[in-house]
């Protein structure tokens, strides 16, 4: 083989070698396979690639090249051409300089033709790579924006059904981390009713949770501090961090908790500023997390209440068993008794207790308070009179051991008023004591009706309390009201009172009824009266006749409740 | 959660096993990079990436688990991934990850899978 045969045949393989380093599945970056095979194809000594990247010039060197790395120039050539023994080749695409490529040491003693070869294979090379790059950024923000899209949307759905709200707090504080591309964050929830907040950290917390409660956040709830290691945020300076982005996890009028990510950081390792888009992704977040919350406290006060009714319901039914179940049947008297609760228990009571020698006592009484501490007192109240009634000589006596029984046992400082009647039918006597109670209305058979005053303080209030025993001849004819004061309290929608005048006005209207359509017409006459406002006092009323005749016209059960 | 996420390998023949914990943002991404060019110049032929512990990755995580999966594909090994929560197994879907990288539920389904015979 000749001497120019063997050169054409080792330039052949280093042409082939250098369209190899080309491929791109070679594991060397592109600028390093450029210089590798512009070295090649211009039987070069030296060759380097500059790279215009983001920071500045990016030197790579054909790794067969020999001597010192070569230093960026501070300025490069305007268009092709030889700069101190070394070959300038801009690389544009499109009008646009990628970089350069340099070589050094050529055979060529014209290198204009091979510099606008190069320039222009390369060129196009680093081109396609830099469109092919942007497509796939392009493609990767795409991406991600569709993942910011889904994710709200599986927040969504996450949340609707997330009723443990620690669960729900990592669920939120993880999503907008992960979206914001934040380094840490913190998530606190306020605490109610005193309770202490919830607080969710990853990365270290960036908030002191136990004063964020009192942060006053500017319109729109959302603060940008992208100098935070220097300037307060929301008046405190957060060391552990550089910049952040909070804000309020809220409902309309309430602040339920502050959502705060910090440190949005770069593939290159810097820390960036937040921006408004981070800031509105966030407040999508927040706005779903406030939701969720709102739900989730509904949905427990919803529990609570269905609880709390069931237990009601429990104590109302418990309740009506004190009640009596029927009138006695005592010669000479008629009776009707009656009560209708303003929730499902309430704080009155009224009973019935058949005597020796044809004598009847009753009670009507009213317990200061509502709902179940009342009902509860109400409970006290018959035990202690089923059990002292019988060892009691007077009504003085009875009152006073319920008294004392109320005092010794009673949780609660409450109190209650309370009529106790006698009705002797033999002697025509009503034996009574009024411990505070509304004036019972008593109807003599000519229509006169006089009022019975109370003959003492409500029972349990005082420590000495005392009460007198009054007498009212009780004879044929004549007629008993007895009622609480849910009656005469009773309110219209012009916040006017039914009023004693009124009830007594309706009882002498309809004193020729039995006692149990008396006491229904009151009840009806009351509720016209209010016109449908809802009443917060119990309403009772018991009615006694004394008959002309010793029969009896009581008709059928009381009405505990209506 | 860990502020740094760490990163522990193990070695199965030519399987190698990585276990992450904590968050994957760049700090964690450059750490599973690091490792897996690593294992893959020690000859690994694939990579199985155990994401239990893990419970958040950021677009910059991804961005070198993409880097990681490219350089698996050049030196004609495999990746596969597995313990993902739903959320990052729906991120790595979307984000393209799942297009070239396997996802099992777990480490037993993904070493089976990358094990068996091609």
């Amino acid at each position: 083989m000749t001497d120019s045969a063997v050169r054409t045949a080792s330039r052949i393989d280093d042409l082939t070698r250098a369209l190899a380093a080309l491929r791109p599945e070679t594991e060397s970056p592109l600028a390093v396979r450029i210089a590798q095979a512009a070295r090649a194809l211009a039987g070069a000594r030296r060759a380097a690639v500059f790279l215009r990247e983001a920071n500045g010039w990016v030197p790579s060197f054909d790794s067969a090249s020999e001597g010192p790395e070569w230093e960026t120039p501070a300025r490069f050539p305007d268009r092709a051409g030889v700069s101190e023994g070394r070959l300038w080749v801009p690389l544009e695409a499109e009008g646009e300089v990628h970089g350069f490529l340099a070589l050094e040491g050529l055979e060529a003693d014209d290198p204009t033709e091979l510099a606008a070869s190069l320039g222009l294979i390369f060129g196009a090379m680093l081109g396609v790579s830099r469109l092919s790059k942007l497509v796939k950024d392009a493609e990767f923000e795409v991406k991600a924006r569709l993942l910011e899209l889904e994710s709200l949307y599986d927040l969504g759905l996450s949340l609707a059904g997330q009723l443990d709200v620690s669960a729900l707090a990592d669920e939120v504080l993880y999503r907008s981390i992960s979206l914001t591309d934040a380094r840490k964050g913190t998530l606190v929830l306020f605490g109610e009713r005193g309770a202490p907040p919830l607080s969710r950290s990853v990365g270290g917390e960036i908030l002191p949770p136990g004063a964020t409660e009192a942060w006053e956040l500017p319109a729109g709830d959302v603060v940008i501090n992208n100098e935070a290691s220097r300037v307060p945020t929301a008046g405190v300076c957060f060391t552990d961090c550089e910049k952040c982005l909070l804000v309020s996890i809220a409902v309309p009028e309430r602040r339920l908790g502050v959502l705060a990510v910090a440190d949005k950081e770069s593939r290159d390792g810097r820390v960036l500023d937040f921006t408004t888009a981070d800031a509105r992704l966030l407040s999508l977040f927040a706005n779903q997390a406030a939701a969720a919350v709102e739900t989730t406290r509904l949905h427990r006060e919803a529990i609570e209440k269905e609880r709390i009714e069931r237990e009601l319901e429990l104590a109302a039914a418990i309740q009506r068993q004190l009640l009596p179940r029927e009138l006695p049947q005592i010669p000479g008297l008629e009776l009707a008794g009656a009560t209708r609760p303003t929730r499902q228990v309430g704080g009155d009571y009224f009973d019935f207790f058949p005597l020796s020698r044809g004598r009847l006592g009753f009670v009507v009484a009213d317990v200061s308070g509502k709902g179940i501490p009342a009902a509860l007192l109400v409970s006290t109240v018959h035990a202690a009179i089923h059990l002292q009634i019988d060892a009691s000589d007077t009504i003085v006596e009875l009152v006073s051991r319920i008294d004392r029984h109320l005092q010794r046992f009673s949780a609660t400082h409450k109190f209650l008023t309370l009529f106790f009647g006698l009705v002797e039918p033999d002697a025509s006597v009503l034996r009574y004591v009024s411990a505070g109670h509304n004036p019972a209305l008593l109807a003599r058979g000519s229509g006169e009706v006089e009022r019975l005053h109370a003959t003492g303080v409500p029972v349990g209030l005082l420590p000495n309390g005392s009460w007198k025993e009054e007498t009212a001849p009780f004879s044929s004819g004549d007629l008993l009201c007895v009622y609480s004061d849910g009656f005469t309290e009773a309110t219209n929608a012009e916040e006017e009172e039914f009023s004693l005048d009124r009830l007594e006005r309706a009882f002498v209207d309809r004193l020729s009824m039995t006692a149990r359509d008396l006491s229904d017409d009151l009840f009806r006459e009351v509720s016209l009266f209010a016109e449908g406002v809802p009443q917060y006092d119990d309403q009772t009323l018991v009615i006694v006749r004394r008959n002309t005749e010793h029969g009896t016209r009581n008709t059928g059960e009381p009405v505990p409740a209506r | 959660m860990n502020e740094t996420c760490r990163v522990s390998v193990e070695r199965r023949g030519d399987v190698a096993v990585f276990w992450t914990d904590g968050y994957i943002n760049n700090q964690g991404g450059e750490e599973i990079a690091r490792e897996a060019y690593s294992e893959l110049d020690r000859g690994a032929r694939a990579l199985i990436m155990n994401l239990e512990k893990t419970r958040i990755v950021n677009s910059i995580g991804i961005s070198i688990l993409i880097e990681v999966l490219e350089k698996v594909m050049e030196r004609k090994a495999v990746l596969a991934f597995c313990g993902l929560t739903p959320t990052i197994d729906k991120t790595f879907r979307i984000m393209g990850l799942a297009q070239y990288a396997a996802i099992y539920p777990t480490e037993d389904e993904a070493f089976r899978a990358v094990s068996a015979p091609a």
